[in-house]
């Protein structure tokens, strides 16, 4: 009995908060104490996805704003690993980039959106391009401080092992590595949709930051909260897969 | 333990799966329109309500150019700046914007020309205010803040209303916000004036019985131009003809079925059809040529523009004219 309550407890809990805010704002909507205008009542929120679903509109966009992001995570983040690796690998290779990269990271990546608005005009490169820039930088710092970081007495061990350069990079020094990474990926994931919203309110005609954008030109309130709502869920569900991707990475782990 | 576990990996395959199944469908919508042979493409940019998007519903305009071996690519803008911006870099061959961001565009070293010129469209554009506002004049809008989005028609339309009620733009608390901005402003009342166009300017009389101070009417001909660039023109006097004569066709189709044009916008613009009747009854679509007059006018736009110190540049509009 003991057992259930507790677990009862873990579950109502954290849900706690969340769920009364959403009754008083519903009760405080429905007897007008907040103006309806500016924050439309739940129940009419789930009518406009409801709506926004019926209409096609809500799946075109949100696929196409998943392609955007996928399409740039997969270029930023395999650039990110890939020079990450090769820096954090190879000393000489290290004294040439690493010095450039670390300068360039320290421009906030989307300051750059006017810039790449002129090079590539406002079609779905100048997009992917953004994208792919905010997620190259996690990746790449984190993976090679996750490089630097293997333990030296590992790596001593693999020697004594006379393990070849290669079975001492995929046995060893990755795995130590993986986790760093893994977390350099849930940051990255998360740069990756707010890069997106903004590349997507300017000159973009398609995706869910044009859909709150239009939304917001004739005051549909209920339609950008819906859009917020889903870059929260799409932001949710990325994260939670990026965290269960770094806990099997942490089975594999070398322990002591 | 193991039970969990097994769960939490199938949960997140499908996840996976969804998301990149998701991306593909993207990819389709974004991508999957496009016919096997090369046509060249002409892309048009429009802005919300305007007589390119019009253009585009009627249709005739793309039939057209199909024939000729063109396709068409529609891009909608938010302003005419954003607009503009596109035009100089080539990302679209045509746009279509008010009387005031050509000459912007020129300033700041763009290759604009002019392809043609809208009727005027001045019963749609108004200094809004709100509905219980009791402003009765523009001389009582002094030292009142004034929302208007700057580089646009509006922009110039405000600097003419202040000026015949013997005021300058210092005389108000200018306020730039784009539409979106501007009309949040509005309704909360942050602002005692909107200088906005249509759709806008019926969206708010409809939906929050916004008043008209005054039309522009008197102030400018506040007309749209169907711009492009220097380049583009030269290399293509076929197909500027060719669009600016499909347009005229479309806008004039529209003009004897306008019930039928009312409710093809409001679907469009998925806004109600009291906003979009109000709109296209105080309008008469049509392109003519540029003349000496409408020149005239532009030329004056600038040189307001550069004496307020708006724009950096002196502009000659003459040089914006497509040598024909």
């Amino acid at each position: 009995m003991q057992k259930f309550k507790t677990k009862l407890l873990n579950f109502c809990l954290p849900a706690l908060l969340p769920v009364s805010l959403l009754l008083i704002w519903q009760i405080a909507s429905q007897f007008n104490l907040i103006s309806t205008k500016f924050f439309p009542a739940p129940s009419t929120i789930i009518k406009t996805v409801y709506t926004l679903v019926q209409g096609k509109e809500l799946f075109k966009n949100v696929t196409i704003s998943l392609y955007r992001a996928t399409l740039g995570l997969g270029i930023g983040a395999s650039l990110g690993i890939l020079l990450g690796l090769l820096t954090g690998l190879s000393h000489r290779a290290n004294q040439l980039l690493d010095s450039t990269i670390q300068m360039i990271r320290n421009i906030p990546h989307l300051a750059l959106l006017p810039l790449v608005i002129a090079w590539f005009g406002v079609g779905e490169t100048s997009k992917i391009f953004l994208v792919a820039v905010g997620v190259f930088f996690p990746l790449y710092a984190n993976t090679v401080h996750g490089i630097q970081s293997v333990d030296p007495e590992l790596i001593e061990m693999g020697h004594v092992y006379q393990l070849s350069r290669w079975q001492l990079f995929t046995d060893i020094i990755f795995p130590s590595a993986l986790p760093a990474i893994l977390v350099g990926l849930r940051y990255a994931l998360g740069i990756m949709w707010t890069t997106l919203i903004v590349a997507e309110t300017i000159a973009s005609d398609s995706g869910i930051g044009y859909m709150a954008m239009n939304a917001r030109e004739f005051m549909q309130m209920d339609v950008i909260l819906v859009s917020i709502l889903i870059y929260a869920l799409l932001g949710k569900i990325s994260d939670l897969i990026a965290k269960f991707f770094e806990n099997e990475a942490n089975h594999w782990q070398i322990n002591e | 333990m193991a039970k969990t576990h097994w769960f939490k990996k199938l949960a997140v395959a499908l996840f996976c799966s969804i998301w990149l199944i998701g991306a593909a469908f993207g990819y389709h919508y974004l991508y999957g329109n496009q016919t096997a042979e090369a046509k060249t493409v002409i892309t048009i940019g429009y802005q919300k309500g305007d007589i390119f998007q019009i253009a585009k519903l009627d249709g005739g305009l793309e039939k057209a150019l199909e024939k000729e071996n063109y396709t068409v690519k529609w891009h909608e803008f938010v302003d005419g700046s954003a607009l503009q911006e596109a035009l100089k870099t080539g990302s679209i061959d045509f746009g279509r914007t008010g009387n005031t961001p050509p000459v912007i565009a020129q300033s700041s070293g763009a290759q604009i020309v002019y392809a043609a010129a809208g009727y005027s469209k001045y019963q749609g554009s108004a200094i809004l205010i709100p509905k219980n506002s009791t402003v009765k004049s523009v001389k009582a809008l002094k030292g009142q803040k004034i929302a208007v989005a700057k580089g646009t028609s509006a922009h110039y339309f405000l600097i003419r209303a202040l000026k015949k009620a013997g005021l300058t733009l210092n005389d108000v608390d200018v306020q730039y916000l784009d539409a979106g901005a501007a009309r949040i402003a509005f309704e909360k009342g942050a602002v005692a004036a909107w200088v906005t166009w249509d759709p806008y300017t019926a969206s708010a009389q409809t939906d929050i019985g916004a008043q008209i101070l005054t039309t522009a009417e008197g102030y400018t001909t506040d007309r749209d131009f169907i711009l492009s660039t220097k380049s583009f023109t030269t290399a293509n006097p076929d197909v500027t003809k060719l669009v600016v004569s499909q347009t005229n066709k479309a806008l004039k189709r529209a003009n004897q079925n306008k019930s039928q044009l009312i409710k093809n916008l409001a679907k469009a613009l998925k806004m109600d059809q009291a906003t979009i009747t109000l709109m296209v009854n105080r309008r008469t679509y049509g392109l003519e040529s540029i003349s000496t007059e409408i020149l005239k006018e532009q030329q004056s736009i600038a040189d307001t523009f550069y004496d307020l110190k708006l724009i950096k540049k002196k502009v000659d509009v003459q040089s914006a004219k497509i040598e024909n």
